[in-house]
């Protein structure tokens, strides 16, 4: 019986090197090997182009194209037979290999030998299995079961935050995932920050990361999956953000202060885009000290529950904006006791350090100074997204302008500082303040 | 055509893969067993038949082959050509050659994450479906991944 190409998937990776065979025109055979060949659907593959060779020469040439891949769970072979229908040098299949090829080439030692110059695009007209020994499958991972639990815990959740909670969490108990990050995409800025992790000493919540810098932002960037299964040093978020901000010159307006989560010995990495309506809202990202951790079942799972996440992201960040009918309980607070906390704002950059220790700016900061503000003047401690979205203090960057994933990540980061001031959801587009010692605002 | 070095490089624990291509020029292709240099030059690398049976009729039809040779560790590549490849059976003292040979590929791959099982399976030896494929080396190339690739040596 001939098996469906995406039943075979672990044999492109390229654990064992598959091979390819073509001709030339006096019928001379030529025979190299593959460093990867990449899934796009049951009828279509891709092969790295990466050196003009013989290969190429014979593919040019309108030789016949096979294939001999293996598998590193059973022992199982198979041909393939190729026709080739053109080259692509941009675009998401491009950098899912260009990625994919880096982790390869570090594993093996190719750094800077390997170099995708095209993603070469064949149909796949027959897979013919060869017949030989072959061992027991791995005990298989019931991906749509995972999936399916995954998604009901999502759909019981009230709000943002309790629905961003609930996804890390499934992603822990449904598949086995210790270490994850989510990032919101800062449309406006061209950004990724983090909203919430998962698996980390540091939360990282607030760190940032160009849009385009490894593997996170070039998955946001091309708003495709990227997966590596070996550790890739240009690929390595650490770096590409220091690479980033050299290339591009905005040192300044990305946030460095707080340190980016993630493990440094990372050999595993896969980022899927998080999308709604046709808009990046975010990235999902994974990751695993083991190689080879992800594989195309993982990255199908996690595209399906990002697709389902981003559509509830969507109805959480609207449904925030319609507040509650009740209007604000606005009891003047009691006036807390204890010494004084210090709160400086740089109307420049919006950053707010409490006690000298850096907390936030940007649209956070520019927050969290207009509500410490309208506290110390008159007591205020409730207020809710519609009038924020007025406020000509904060300045928000028009529509899609993620207010309620801000004031996520602000009640985050003030709960991490434990400095005595929080933000607690309150109803639907609304939260209340709370302050437990004397505050002393300090401009500039 | 292949020098003592290129000889011997061949018959270390490297992976030993063989191609033919029938009358439109569609490859057929396996992964050897091993290979072995005989005195006069030829090279014989060895088969399982049932896996291969194409690759063989194409022998056969044209006495045309490609090989190729890498060591995993550092992925020195060698491509080798023929163009009087014949069948031969295989001498029962060749079992030996395929059996230290597999051995030697094996501790190769495995540091690099391959399991053991895996790889002896992928090149499980059947002595009474074995083929020795037989050819004068026409052309030799590097095919190590770099500058260098494609370049022939001889």
């Amino acid at each position: 019986m001939t098996p469906r190409l995406e039943t075979i998937r672990e044999c492109l990776d390229g654990v064992i090197p598959g091979l390819i065979a073509t001709s030339d025109r006096e019928g001379m055979p030529n025979l190299a090997y593959l460093s990867q060949v990449q899934f796009i659907d049951n009828e279509h593959v891709a092969l790295t182009y990466q050196f003009f060779n013989t290969t190429r020469q014979n593919v040019l040439g309108g030789s016949p194209v096979r294939l001999l891949l293996s598998s590193h769970l059973t022992g199982a072979q198979y041909r393939l037979t190729l026709q080739y229908l053109r080259t692509e040098t941009a675009g998401p299949i491009f950098e899912q290999m260009k990625a994919k090829l880096a982790g390869i080439a570090s594993h093996f030692g190719m750094t800077g030998v390997f170099r995708l110059l095209g993603s070469d695009i064949y149909r796949v007209l027959a897979i013919e299995p060869i017949p030989g020994p072959t061992l027991a499958p791995p005990p298989p991972v019931n991906y749509l079961t995972a999936l399916r639990r995954a998604n009901r815990h999502l759909a019981g959740c009230g709000n943002l935050a309790a629905l961003l909670e609930t996804a890390l969490a499934s992603l822990a108990d449904e598949f086995g995932i210790a270490h994850v990050m989510l990032l919101m995409h800062d449309e406006g800025r061209g950004r990724l920050y983090t909203l919430a992790s998962r698996g980390y000493a540091q939360s990282g919540v607030g760190s940032e990361i160009p849009v385009g810098a490894g593997v996170i932002g070039i998955c946001a960037r091309e708003r495709t999956p990227i997966r590596i299964g070996f550790m890739a040093a240009e690929y390595s978020y650490g770096r590409t953000v220091r690479d980033g901000l050299a290339a591009d010159g905005q040192a300044d307006a990305l946030e460095t202060a707080i340190p980016l989560p993630g493990l440094p010995e990372a050999r595993s990495q896969l980022a899927v885009p998080i999308t709604a309506i046709d808009r990046l809202l975010g990235v999902l990202y994974v990751e695993s000290v083991a190689d080879l951790h992800f594989g195309y079942d993982d990255e199908d799972a996690l595209v399906a529950f990002a697709a389902q996440l981003g559509l509830a992201i969507l109805h959480h960040q609207h449904a925030d904006d319609l507040a509650d009918e009740t209007p604000p309980v606005d009891e003047a607070a009691p006036t807390p006791a204890g010494p004084p906390l210090v709160v400086r704002h740089f109307a420049a950059n919006d950053s707010v350090f409490i006690d000298d220790d850096y907390l936030i700016k940007g649209v956070a900061g520019a927050i969290l100074w207009a509500l410490l503000s309208d506290f110390v003047e008159r007591r205020r401690t409730g207020f809710t997204n519609k009038g924020l979205r007025v406020d000509p203090r904060i300045r928000l960057p028009g529509v899609s302008d993620n207010l309620e994933a801000r004031l996520v990540l602000l009640q985050r980061r003030l709960e991490e500082r434990a400095a005595g001031v929080r933000i607690d959801k309150s109803g639907r587009g609304r939260f209340t303040l709370s302050v437990a010692r004397p505050l002393q605002l300090v401009e500039g | 055509m292949l020098d003592q070095e290129h000889a011997a490089f061949i018959q270390t624990g490297v992976s030993v893969n063989l191609a033919s291509c029938d009358a439109d020029g569609l490859g057929s292709m396996i992964r050897g067993l091993a290979c072995k240099v005989l005195d006069d030059g030829r090279v014989a690398i060895f088969v399982q038949r049932t896996p291969c049976r194409d690759l063989l009729a194409n022998v056969e039809r044209s006495g045309n082959v490609a090989s190729v040779f890498s060591q995993p560790s550092t992925h020195r590549t060698l491509q080798l050509k023929g163009r009087d490849a014949r069948i031969t059976t295989v001498d029962p003292c060749d079992l030996a050659i395929i059996r230290r040979h597999t051995d030697e590929f094996v501790q190769e791959v495995v540091p690099l994450g391959v399991p053991e099982a895996i790889i002896r399976t992928v090149y499980t030896c059947d002595p009474l479906d074995l083929a020795a494929v037989v050819f004068t080396p026409c052309a030799v190339f590097i095919q190590t991944p770099g500058p260098r690739a494609g370049e022939a040596v001889a």
